[in-house]
């Protein structure tokens, strides 16, 4: 399959003002300013297939909304190159546009005071969409959305949870090969969640449209991304599907134990029998974290038996998030 | 992908306007005291030009119609501004809150897909109050109707258009560079209350700043005297439609330039 990002060494800097303390501080910055750069975005490179869904991930202000800002063309990168489409995006901002449809979480892009359809129909005139693809487009969404009510509503009037609904919908309807979708689901309950993962996975499914979704919710990530790229602090920290992922940090396993007698002492004396692991203890539980690749869960199960008056036990599978939580905090080496 | 000509961009234009009219009026108490609102404001306008007026017969050398004149030309040469560019005021809040970015990923003209969003109806009525007062003092001028004359002031009308609408423009987009650009914009509308009177009652210093740095001396006065004067035309008043036509385009490059320079704000 081809590729439809290509993106080689990109790096991007911004020039900030070191700005001086209080009054006099400000007065001395009138007349001279001294600037430091910051590189948001760390020579970077990927590549991304037509109908991927990558899950782009990172703390806040690691550099996400950098790299997607320089993908649709909004901004230049300091250095690198990269290409969407068979085009440098900065340089055909609205050729590029054509191609992509973006989302941010939080700012819709529809007309504030019109209904839904009439946002669309204007969508529709501005890309230039032929009829029979905006027909096919509608019917599609028919019948992946009850999307009835929110045609005749002006968007000022709608929800939260509507409003990215349409938004996404808006973002589909030119039928582009790329869409970025900047923390869709943020702000929204469980089942408008579960709608919008679903929509998402649809539109990808049947218009094999490239997905970039930045999230912080890993519900998105499971739901829908197969492939995940993690960058902090500029730097690209992982580039793999998801599965490998949790393959490197499946291994480890937690094993929760409630026993008998004081749970401190229990603890402590469970630490000293398996010098393998690491033992945590909290109010109701000792949790003890099982590396399998050394020590079966079941062996570490049976010698505690033994030794211990067991009363309860859960076995808990490490988490994306907890998966994605270690290597924000110590990388995957 | 086909060009996208000025046909294009006039389409989209009227029916994002239509849906923008008929949205406002939905709201109909909003609508009515707009309209009066702005009623008022052209009638205070109006009186308190009136009573200057009652204290000096002439102004200079230009008795009350032709100042009448000047006053109405200058009305109707600054609507566009106010109807078109009128999302200009938001501009700097957009730009401060970051939200303008949501602007940059249409396949259109930047400045155009902004500007279209707002169109300022209350801007009509004070069109209509301009050309009331312009073909007012025109009669009691016994000036001619020729239809050249009528073509002269069209044409001398939509240039000087320009000259306001770019000074707006380049007060808008100082917001790109300055962050607390209010002041700026602020500063160079109310520069417009100035283009009504005939330059020559300034000093040397304002006459040469008015036309020459912050030409508003190009929105009403050089092109009106073209059909005011029309035995004595300066040299300037004949410039005025290249002028407006250079301006308009210097702060439409700027605000593009400002725009891209934009980099957002993190989200």
């Amino acid at each position: 399959m081809e590729n439809i990002i290509e993106i080689k060494n990109i790096t991007k800097e911004f020039r900030v003002p070191d700005r001086r303390e209080g009054l006099k501080g400000s007065i001395k910055d009138l007349f001279s300013r001294r600037y430091h750069t910051v590189k948001a975005v760390d020579d970077i490179s990927m590549e991304i297939k037509q109908g991927e869904i990558v899950g782009y991930l990172g703390p806040n202000g690691a550099g996400k909304s950098t790299t997607i800002k320089m993908m649709t063309g909004v901004l230049e990168p300091s250095s690198g190159e990269i290409t969407v489409n068979g085009c440098v995006p900065y340089k055909n901002r609205t050729r590029n546009a054509q191609n992509i449809g973006v989302v941010f979480g939080q700012r819709s892009q529809l007309w504030w005071a019109l209904p839904l359809i009439e946002s669309f129909k204007l969508l529709k005139d501005i890309y230039m969409i032929p009829d029979e693809q905006y027909d096919e487009m509608m019917s599609l969404y028919g019948s992946l959305v009850d999307i009835e009510p929110l045609l005749h509503k002006p968007v000022r009037q709608m929800s939260l949870g509507q409003r990215t609904l349409s938004d996404i919908l808006a973002a589909f309807l030119h039928d582009p090969k790329i869409v970025f979708l900047d923390e869709p689901t943020i702000g929204l309950d469980v089942s408008m969640k579960a709608k919008i993962r679903t929509l998402i996975a649809e539109l990808n499914r049947r218009k094999n449209t490239t997905v970039i979704l930045t999230t912080h919710d890993m519900g998105d990530v499971d739901a829908l991304c197969e492939r995940i790229v993690i960058i902090d602090h500029g730097k690209m920290l992982y580039d793999n599907d998801i599965e490998h992922l949790k393959k490197f940090f499946g291994a480890y396993r937690t094993l929760k134990l409630r026993v008998r007698g004081d749970m401190e002492q229990e603890a402590q004396r469970i630490a000293e029998e398996l010098p393998m692991c690491s033992v945590k203890t909290d109010d109701n539980w000792i949790s003890v974290l099982v590396n399998e690749d050394e020590q079966k869960v079941v062996s570490v199960l049976s010698q505690l038996q033994n030794s211990h008056d067991i009363r309860d036990m859960q076995l808990e599978e490490i988490s994306s998030e907890e998966v994605i939580k270690r290597i924000y905090e110590g990388g995957v080496e | 992908m086909k060009r996208k000509g000025l046909g294009f961009y006039l389409r989209i234009y009227f029916k994002i306007l239509a849906q923008d009219l008929k949205s406002k009026m939905s709201y109909r108490a909003d609508f009515i005291i707009s309209t009066f609102g702005m009623i008022f404001t052209n009638i205070a306008g109006f009186v308190s030009f009136r009573i200057m007026f009652g204290n000096f017969p002439s102004i200079n050398g230009y008795n009350y119609y032709e100042i009448l004149f000047l006053y109405g030309f200058s009305l109707i040469s600054i609507t566009p501004t106010q109807c078109m560019l009128d999302n200009n005021w938001s501009l700097r809040q957009q730009v401060y809150s970051g939200d303008f970015i949501k602007y940059c990923f249409r396949p259109i003209n930047l400045f155009f897909y902004y500007e279209s969003e707002i169109f300022d109806v209350k801007g009509l009525g004070q069109l209509a109050f301009g050309i009331g007062t312009l073909v007012y003092a025109w009669a009691k001028l016994g000036m001619a109707v020729t239809p050249l004359a009528v073509v002269k002031v069209t044409v001398y009308l939509m240039t000087a258009s320009l000259v306001m609408a770019a000074l707006q423009n380049a007060g808008a987009a100082s917001c790109f560079w300055i962050e607390n650009s209010f002041y700026v914009l602020d500063l160079a509308f109310r520069f417009k209350d100035y283009a009504k009177y005939p330059i020559t009652i300034f000093s040397t210093v304002f006459r040469f700043v008015f036309t020459y740095i912050i030409p508003i001396a190009f929105i009403a006065y050089y092109p009106a005297l073209v059909v005011l004067r029309p035995e004595d035309v300066p040299l300037l008043s004949w410039l005025s439609p290249p002028a407006g036509c250079v301006f308009f385009f210097l702060s439409y490059k700027l605000w593009m330039l400002g725009a891209s320079k934009y980099n957002g704000t993190g989200s």
